[in-house]
């Protein structure tokens, strides 16, 4: 199991998250989240003090909100790469303006997410963040009695093979990928079909449907777990 | 301060009345005084020709005296002669000398001493007050022996000069008399003819939200001013819906918040009338959170839509096949299509120059909505085409035909297609707007069209290479009226 843990090689206790934002009932909600979710949290509230403890410590992930007192996110971003410091930078802001989204991407920020956001998708995210490029080359992902083949373009369940649509595949692809993540529909939506905005839901909730159809119906345990307002969990029990 | 305010002042262009006035008044009083200067002329060449005749005639009456000199008795009698034929003719002066230059008669001849003289010519002095004007001629007088006479006449012209100069100061006063006039007559004139001005200034000063109803009379508009009338109650026409809309769109938006607003009080007030176990607790916020979605994907929306009416969406830079972007969507929504018994046909192709993710959103927007409303069995059918310079992209399907009197109103916010096509559960009916806003940002328009049980949405966008013509101006009042 431990090949399938969400980030390889490195446990979640001890990536450090540093929350850059003034908003009060924001930040402790985005601290006391990460924190649950297993991250070390440090939360900031000023632009001044954030730059500075994204230069004086090291963090694994800085998120950061545009328009902080004392310094913008862009500052701290600016002065973070003007040190040469390569980790990845989320921004949170209320402006959906295009400028601030090419300004951001212009400074290297590695993501944006608007407000009001679900925390579910900021999980996610953070997740994809801090996986990238630590994504381990794997043939076969494996969960309980579950094999995927990403060579053979394969599904087995209990030693019975499952049918897949391409989509299907992708989408299975992914919950195996993010096991005990919670992932958004949109998300979803936006990684196996490339919708990256906000769509019809009930498209992923029908298409999770008849992926739970093919890999959990007639097996257990269920692998697929739906999270209500939150979106779905791809988790074996443990101990299977 | 009151530098700056009489600078203001002065930098201010004169009234319209003020400056037909002036240019009535200039006009009038140039004309006349061509004319006057004319006049004046031709007097004073009358005058002077006159005059002439008068000196010529003396000169040779005195010519015809001198030749009668024959004997010493007319010689006696010269002068007494001379001033028989002057008598009455008191502007005349007469100096004759003889050959050694000394005067032997003169008559009024105070002037003439000082005078350069000119055989012939006519010469000009001033004695005292008087203007004389003179002329001198050689004769011969036959005794006591034939000898050379000269002979001086000057003729006192001050009396025309004054006629000419009270004319003058005649014509003076009556040119600035009739500029004033004409000035005059102009300021009422363009007073009058600016008075449907005033009263368009009325109207609009007397406009409020409440009586945007008013309008301007075209018909006892002049011509020149009917274009403004026309164009002003346009104006008004345009703000009036424009009004009308957004009132309506804020109630609508009110109504939509106060549902998910009302659902999540009750809820959490009820949960919160007892003490209950953790997973009731779960449950109502599972529930919250739904509605808190709901809430956030409409304000997201209404975000979207201000963002467009305002032209802040992204400029279309990239080439879109709009063929890819169907099949990537009927991808997208094949299963859910499925589930519904309905089939999904894209055919046809078509480029254009925008943004990719925006046009996959206005087309999703409108797949999901022609699925929403799509006949069981039936397939909903995304045909592509390019003809004349544009794309045309349209969306059919089967179902029940929607009323004509619904079609116009499709594409606005929080339309639903009415009381018979209830919601299913999400969208707050602003699909089909941000379809149309982001259309419209591509420099294209939306069509809708149903009859017989087939409804068909339909984009039109400028082809690759044809998008100069694009983008519209940024629709500053009236987001909801499609450019003509």
């Amino acid at each position: 199991m431990a090949a399938n843990r969400p980030l390889p090689g490195k446990r979640d206790e001890s990536v450090k998250i540093l929350i850059v934002e003034d908003e009060p009932k924001t930040g402790d909600y985005l601290k006391q989240g990460l924190s649950e979710a297993g991250f070390v949290v440090d939360l900031l509230r000023d632009g001044i003090d954030g730059r500075h403890a994204a230069l004086s410590e090291s963090w694994d992930l800085l998120i950061l909100d545009v328009m902080l007192p004392g310094a913008s996110g862009w500052d701290i971003l600016r002065a973070v790469r003007a040190a040469g410091r390569d980790l990845p930078v989320l921004f949170l802001t209320a402006r959906d303006q295009v400028e601030d989204r090419v300004k951001g991407l212009e400074l290297g920020a590695d993501d944006y997410l608007v407000k009001p956001f679900a925390f579910a998708e900021l999980l996610a995210r953070v997740r994809t963040l801090l996986r990238r490029g630590k994504v381990q080359a794997t043939d076969v992902l494996r969960a309980a009695d579950l094999e995927l083949d990403l060579m053979r373009r394969r599904a087995v369940r209990g030693g019975r093979r499952v049918e897949l649509t391409a989509k299907e595949f992708a989408l299975l692809e992914l919950f195996m990928r993010r096991q005990g993540e919670v992932l958004p529909r949109s998300l979803i939506a936006s990684q196996v079909w490339d919708m990256n905005f906000d769509s019809d839901t009930n498209v992923v909730e029908v298409a999770v449907r008849r992926l739970r159809v093919k890999i959990d119906d007639g097996f257990e345990p269920k692998l697929i777990r739906t999270l209500r307002g939150m979106g779905y969990v791809f988790e074996a029990p443990e101990g299977v | 301060m009151s530098g700056a305010l009489l600078l203001g002042a002065a930098r201010r262009p004169l009234s319209l009345t003020a400056r037909l006035a002036l240019v009535f008044a200039a006009f009038a009083a140039s004309l006349l005084l061509v004319v006057g200067l004319v006049l004046g002329k031709a007097v004073e060449d009358h005058f002077d020709e006159l005059d002439d005749h008068d000196l010529s005639a003396k000169l040779a009456m005195i010519g015809h005296l001198l030749g009668q000199v024959d004997s010493e008795a007319a010689r006696e009698a010269l002068p007494r002669r001379l001033d028989d034929a002057l008598v009455g003719h008191d502007t005349v002066s007469v100096e004759l000398l003889d050959a050694a230059g000394q005067v032997f008669y003169s008559a009024r001849a105070e002037g003439f001493a000082a005078q350069p003289h000119q055989h012939g010519a006519d010469t000009g002095w001033r004695s005292a007050d008087h203007r004389l004007i003179g002329r001198e001629a050689v004769f011969t007088m036959p005794l006591p022996q034939p000898q050379a006479v000269t002979a001086r006449v000057g003729l006192d012209i001050s009396h025309h000069l004054h006629f000419l100069e009270a004319v003058r100061l005649r014509l003076w006063f009556g040119i600035s008399v009739a500029a004033l006039c004409a000035g005059a007559l102009g300021w009422l004139a363009a007073r009058k003819g600016l008075a449907p001005l005033g009263r368009v200034t009325a109207t609009a000063r007397g406009l409020s939200a409440q009586r945007l109803g008013e309008r301007l009379s075209e018909r006892d508009a002049p011509a020149e001013v009917l274009a403004l009338v026309e164009a002003f109650n346009g104006m008004l026409d345009r703000i009036e819906a424009a009004f009308r809309r957004l009132s309506e769109f804020s109630a609508d938006l009110a109504h939509e918040l106060r549902t998910p607003i009302s659902n999540l009080m009750t809820e959490t007030q009820v949960a919160l009338s007892r003490s209950r176990g953790a997973d009731d607790y779960r449950e109502v916020l599972a529930s919250n959170l739904e509605e808190f979605e709901r809430i956030a994907r409409m304000v997201g929306d209404m975000l979207f839509l201000a963002q467009a009416e305002n032209g802040l969406l992204p400029r279309p830079a990239e080439t879109v096949e709009l063929a890819d972007e169907a099949r990537a969507l009927a991808d997208f929504y094949e299963a859910l299509a499925e589930e519904q018994g309905v089939a999904i046909a894209v055919a046809g192709a078509g480029r254009v120059t925008g943004d990719r993710l925006m046009l996959r959103r206005a087309l999703s927007n409108l797949l999901s909505n022609a699925l929403r409303h799509a006949e069981r069995g039936s397939t909903v059918e995304i045909g592509i085409a390019e003809a004349g310079g544009r794309v045309a992209l349209a969306v059919r399907n089967a179902g029940d035909t929607i009323p004509p009197e619904l079609l116009p109103r499709l594409f606005e916010r929080f339309h639903r297609g009415g009381a018979a096509r209830e919601r299913h559960g999400e969208g707050a009916g602003l699909g089909l707007a941000i379809t149309r806003s982001i259309v419209q940002a591509h420099g294209g328009e939306v069509e809708v069209e149903s009859a017989a049980g087939l409804s068909t949405f339909r984009l039109l966008l400028p082809a690759v290479g044809n998008s100069a013509a694009g983008r519209p101006p940024n629709p500053v009042i009236s987001p909801d009226e499609a450019p003509p």
